[in-house]
């Protein structure tokens, strides 16, 4: 392993932890802003203090889906960083070429897929509401990674089981 | 297991014990008592070479299938 790998395992741990934290509290933010949306005056203009004399009449309603959407993307977010994590902590041990870490990045390749598929609606009700007409740029780099993730959650299967297979080989 | 291990019978014959065997043989004895006690998955070619080297004998002096036994490993 190159220095690079061996200092960015090193530093893993305690980012994702950190980043846990963080996508926690963010959860807990924006849960408390949808909670407190149906309750504030002027929602959104006031609290976010946009002017927004021109808006969508659903402008508020949409803002509220997209909160709705980043509280399950943060649920998503919260399972790939404890996987992370746990697969992290595999390496520290030194066995980490194990089938049930396959199983996790292919979680993680899927959880990865729900996190793009749920900024589509975001884009079209931002769209709708906030910049009408206009869809934004699309990167093809997010699906990239998702094929990339896929790819490797296979590759690391069945290095998995070719390791599983020399075991009790004398 | 269906593949059968007679090391024992050939290290009594030989008047030899597994711990003088791993040492010639350059095999850890643990390696070694999981390949005496059926527990292993795989021979590489290299181990059972050694083994019939030192112990003077053949692979399947060594190695014997038994449909009987239990497939283990």
């Amino acid at each position: 392993m190159n220095q690079t790998s061996v200092h960015a395992l090193t530093l893993a741990r305690p980012v994702l932890r950190g980043l846990t934290i963080l996508n926690l509290l963010y959860a807990a933010g924006i849960a408390a802003l949808l909670a407190f949306s149906f309750f504030i005056e002027g929602w959104p203009q006031r609290p976010l203090g946009f002017d927004l004399t021109h808006a969508h009449p659903n402008i508020g309603n949409g803002l509220r889906v997209i909160i709705v959407i980043g509280i399950l993307g943060a649920v998503v977010v919260h399972t790939i960083l404890r996987r992370l994590l746990t697969i992290v902590d595999t390496v520290r041990a030194g066995d980490p070429f194990t089938l049930r870490n396959a199983r996790h990045l292919h979680v993680i390749a899927w959880s990865v897929l729900t996190l793009e598929v749920l900024r589509l609606p975001v884009r079209v009700i931002a769209s709708a509401v906030w910049e009408p007409g206009r869809l934004g740029g699309f990167s093809f780099t997010p699906w990239l990674a998702v094929l990339l993730l896929f790819v490797l959650a296979g590759v690391f299967a069945h290095g998995a089981r070719m390791r599983d297979d020399l075991e009790g080989t004398i | 297991m269906d593949i059968v291990v007679r090391l024992d019978e050939l290290l009594h014959d030989r008047r030899m014990t597994l711990t003088e065997l791993a040492a010639r043989i350059n095999i850890t004895l643990a390696n070694l008592s999981i390949l005496k006690t059926g527990k292993a998955k795989a021979i590489r070619f290299s181990t059972l070479a050694a083994i019939c080297e030192v112990l003077d004998c053949q692979p399947g002096d060594l190695l014997t299938f038994d449909p009987t036994q239990p497939s283990g490993g």
